[in-house]
């Protein structure tokens, strides 16, 4: 039978062989989740007071699984489930997905393709996990304590959504109530493997909430932020005479130049920081969330360093073209945040994932016209 | 991946080309409309996208650089004004070495040290961007601190002293303190008003004498053309049909050939032609400001683009600039102006008509049928226009005042007084105190044209009316130039 990475991994690549582009922080503590996971279920790990650690250092004969063992053997008692999630949610979530991957690759259900896509020589396989994950969700047996960890597992990740139809988790959630609940482990498990399962589920859950909570409130002050520049009238300017603060900032002193550059460093830093979570967010790399942070971070500072540079005002002509764009892209990357790590609140105010998606490619093409109409305010400023 | 790559290399080149055509615009020419950062003043905007009248530094040069020849633009078109008003801070004077921290607090040297364009937010009256309260720059300390040294200017805000009818930053004319106490006993209406220039009224029409039967197509003699030029000065001063239907022809040429160069609705150039003095003030009013010398002419694409063909012609059509209408449209005014004149342009016929020449109409009636704001509509209910409807029906020339009268500056022309109408109807107009020496004061004394000056609705209503506000600078001049009587006593 496969185990909890293998399966995550069946049930991750699409009908096109293509990993999910999900969000690698949540989906790198899913990945550490499921190596503990395998790891208790193969009675390799405990956990105690004293936090986790190896009971048996025999190998599983799964180079990602035992990469794991060895550094939980290393490191010793001392270190809790949370500290290990968080710890394996980092670079060794790359290793533990890329065993995976060469697990199926070598039991012939997968075969690699370049750019980190795949082909499905056996789909039945993929298509007979989402099955069963379905029929443990509709179902009203009780499953399997395995079943009830992976479905606790995907639920805290907050995976679900992602990887079924919208159609096939109608009416659940009295039953992901139950199975959130992991009530099922410890009635089907003894009691040591059935702590420890709770104790990575929950870690999981707490490690993937701090991000989504982290990037939520930095989206949502972000789409506030866009909101006010475009809403709240410009800030006035003192009449009195004197180099004042706003003239300073506001009418062409040096400190609008300097204003300008900041915003256009802080642009290109907002732009590589994509451009590094996208690399490592590829079927190669992981662990790109402090990329993703460094992203939605900068792209709420540019807003700040906006207001400073404008004072918000809109500008006229090509100012005015290039402030909305500028605007445009913050507010739908704002946006895009707010609709993925809000997922699960937005979903209960019945707010489709399409439309994340969708906000996704309207950040992205209103980023397009950006780079020409900065190239012309900087000509035009030096131009005349 | 390929459509990838094809993708970015699509959206790199747009990119590049978007700012190649845009550098191309700003250095070359092409239609710059979308360049400017902020809509000019009122005394600008007509010129607007004429960028190099102002910008005359070549593209990227050195701000400094810039900055100075942007400076020599404002002097090129204003300084003339500025010498009539005896400018009362001229750079000149702040050139010393004891002035340079005068110049540190406002550099009074550079006209964009107090009026930048593009800046409509922080534009206030008279396109000056700096606060109103500028001059505690230099009056606000040491020996030049006005409140220790005038006992009734000690409890003002320095925001009043050029908003309040009291003083001007550049045109002190009428409001000097030597000037004050000189008039300061005037009554509200002199003795005898009345101002000194041509006699408007119309000259009766001449018959017109055989031998200066006007030389035109007959197709071109109907309707009222023909009595509105008997009667007008152009035929007093034998000045025919073709003198400006024909200019290119001689005054004695055949009919065959006058026919032959005969434009039924020639430009300004033959009035301009005859009546350059007049052009010349026109063109520096926001009348004519198009046609004034300074403005830069549009760009053309280069040669070789314009010549060339098999698509270039093209591409060089689309970097020249966009040419401005030689004359402004009524549309163009930002003042409240009659929606069916809006496709108007203004040029002389606009207000001397084609052929009649009437000056009265030009003065007054003529305006009306393009402005309409409280002020003209106030002006046909006012004493003035009483005055004026006086003046028309046979009192003494120049006892009237119509639009003309306040608006255009009756200029001596040379020693022996004779007088030409000058046609800048916007040289006296901000700051209104620009008025009051050489329109005001003719009829009127210095403390009531002050008072109803600074009155904004007494203006509005055409000084129908009497000043509800008073500005002191007469008493306070009377003040001090009796305790300063009493000190030397």
């Amino acid at each position: 039978m496969a185990g909890f990475a293998e399966t995550l991994a069946l049930l991750t690549v699409d009908e096109d062989g293509v990993p999910l582009h999900l969000e690698q922080d949540v989906f790198d503590c899913a990945w550490a989740g499921a190596a503990l996971l395998d790891l208790a279920f193969a009675g390799r790990i405990d956990t105690d007071l004293d936090g986790l650690h190896v009971i048996d250092d025999t190998p599983t004969g799964a180079a990602g699984l035992d990469r794991v063992l060895d550094k939980i053997a290393a490191q010793g008692p001392g270190v809790d489930t949370r500290g290990w999630v968080r710890e394996l949610s980092g670079v060794e979530a790359v290793a533990i997905r890329d065993s995976a991957l060469a697990a199926l690759t070598a039991r012939g259900v997968l075969a690699a393709r370049r750019g980190g896509r795949y082909r499905w020589l056996d789909a039945e396989e993929g298509l007979a996990a989402r099955r069963h994950l379905v029929a443990t969700l509709q179902g009203d047996d009780i499953p399997d304590p395995w079943d009830v960890a992976l479905v606790a597992l995907l639920d805290a990740a907050d995976l679900l959504p992602e990887i079924l139809s919208v159609e096939a988790l109608e009416g659940v959630d009295e039953r992901l109530a139950q199975l959130r609940g992991l009530d099922l482990i410890g009635r089907e498990v003894a009691g040591a493997v059935a702590d420890i399962e709770r104790s990575i589920i929950l870690a999981v859950r707490a490690r993937a909430a701090r991000f989504r909570r982290l990037l939520l409130h930095l989206g949502a002050a972000s789409v506030a932020g866009c909101l006010a520049i475009l809403l709240l009238p410009r800030i006035g300017i003192a009449d009195r005479f004197g180099p004042t603060l706003g003239e300073r900032l506001w009418f062409g002193s040096d400190w609008q130049e300097w204003s300008g550059y900041a915003l256009l460093a802080g642009s290109a830093l907002a732009l590589s920081a994509a451009v590094f979570l996208r690399r490592r967010s590829g079927a190669r790399g992981s662990g790109g969330h402090w990329w993703r942070v460094a992203h939605v971070g900068v792209g709420a500072c540019c807003l700040a360093l906006l207001v400073v540079h404008t004072g918000l005002r809109l500008g006229a002509n090509l100012n005015a073209a290039l402030m909305v764009s500028y605007l445009l892209a913050l507010l739908l990357g704002a946006l895009a945040g707010v609709g993925t790590y809000g997922a699960p609140q937005l979903r209960k105010l019945g707010v489709s994932p399409r439309l994340r998606g969708a906000v996704l490619r309207g950040h992205f093409l209103a980023l397009l016209p950006l780079p020409a109409l900065l190239a012309v305010h900087i000509l035009l400023v030096y131009a005349y | 991946m390929a459509h990838k790559a094809l993708a970015i290399t699509a959206w790199a080149l747009a990119t590049l080309g978007a700012i190649g055509v845009a550098a191309a615009w700003l250095v070359a020419g092409g239609p710059r409309g979308v360049f400017p950062p902020g809509a000019m003043t009122d005394g600008h905007h007509q010129i607007g996208l004429a960028c190099e009248s102002c910008h005359t530094a070549a593209p990227f040069t050195d701000s400094t650089q810039a900055t100075a020849a942007l400076n020599d633009a404002c002097r090129a078109c204003h300084e003339d004004e500025l010498e009539r008003a005896d400018d009362s801070h001229a750079g000149k004077r702040f050139r010393g070495p004891r002035m340079a921290r005068f110049r540190r607090a406002l550099d009074a040297q550079q006209c964009t040290t107090c009026h930048v364009e593009h800046r409509p937010e922080i534009t206030r009256p008279g396109a000056v961007t700096v606060a109103m309260d500028y001059c505690v720059a230099c009056h606000g300390e040491g020996d030049q601190d006005i409140r220790a040294n005038r006992a009734s200017h000690a409890g003002l805000a320095f925001d009043t002293c050029a908003t309040a009818g009291c003083h001007n930053y550049h045109d002190n004319r009428a409001l000097y303190e030597d000037f004050l106490l000189d008039h300061a006993q005037q009554p509200w209406l002199l003795a005898s008003p009345q101002l000194a220039g041509g006699d408007s009224r119309d000259a009766e029409s001449p018959p017109i004498p055989a031998a200066l039967a006007p030389a035109a197509p007959a197709s071109a003699l109907t309707g009222p053309a023909l009595a509105e030029w008997a009667g007008s000065a152009h035929a007093k001063a034998q000045v025919h049909c073709a003198a400006c239907h024909a200019p290119t022809t001689a005054a004695d040429a055949p009919p065959a050939v006058i026919e032959q160069a005969w434009m039924v609705a020639p430009d300004a150039t033959p009035c301009v032609a005859c009546h350059e003095a007049q052009a010349a003030t026109f063109a520096r009013g926001r009348h004519g400001m198009r046609a004034h010398p300074l403005v830069a002419p549009a760009r053309d694409a280069p040669d070789f683009l314009t010549d060339a063909c098999c698509g270039l012609d093209t591409l060089g059509a689309w970097l020249a600039d966009a040419r401005l209408p030689p004359k402004m449209t009524v549309a163009d005014a930002r003042l409240p102006m009659r929606l069916d004149a809006a496709a108007e342009t203004v040029t002389c016929i606009s207000c001397h008509g084609p052929h009649a020449m009437d000056m009265p109409k030009a003065a007054a009636d003529a305006c009306a049928t393009c402005h309409d704001d409280p002020h003209t509509r106030a002006y046909f209910e006012s004493p003035h226009y009483d005055l004026w409807r006086r003046e028309l029906a046979g009192a003494p020339a120049g006892t009237g005042v119509s639009c003309a009268t306040c608006h255009m500056e009756q200029r001596k022309r040379n020693r022996r007084g004779k007088t030409e109408t000058s046609h800048n109807q916007s040289a006296l107009l901000r700051p209104v105190e620009k008025m009051i020496r050489p329109v005001c004061l003719h009829c009127h004394g210095l403390g009531f044209a002050i008072d109803s000056l600074a009155d904004a609705e007494l203006v509005a209503a055409n000084f129908r009316g009497r000043p509800s506000r008073h500005v002191p600078s007469i008493d306070w001049a009377l003040r001090n130039a009796e305790r300063s009587g009493a000190r030397e006593r």
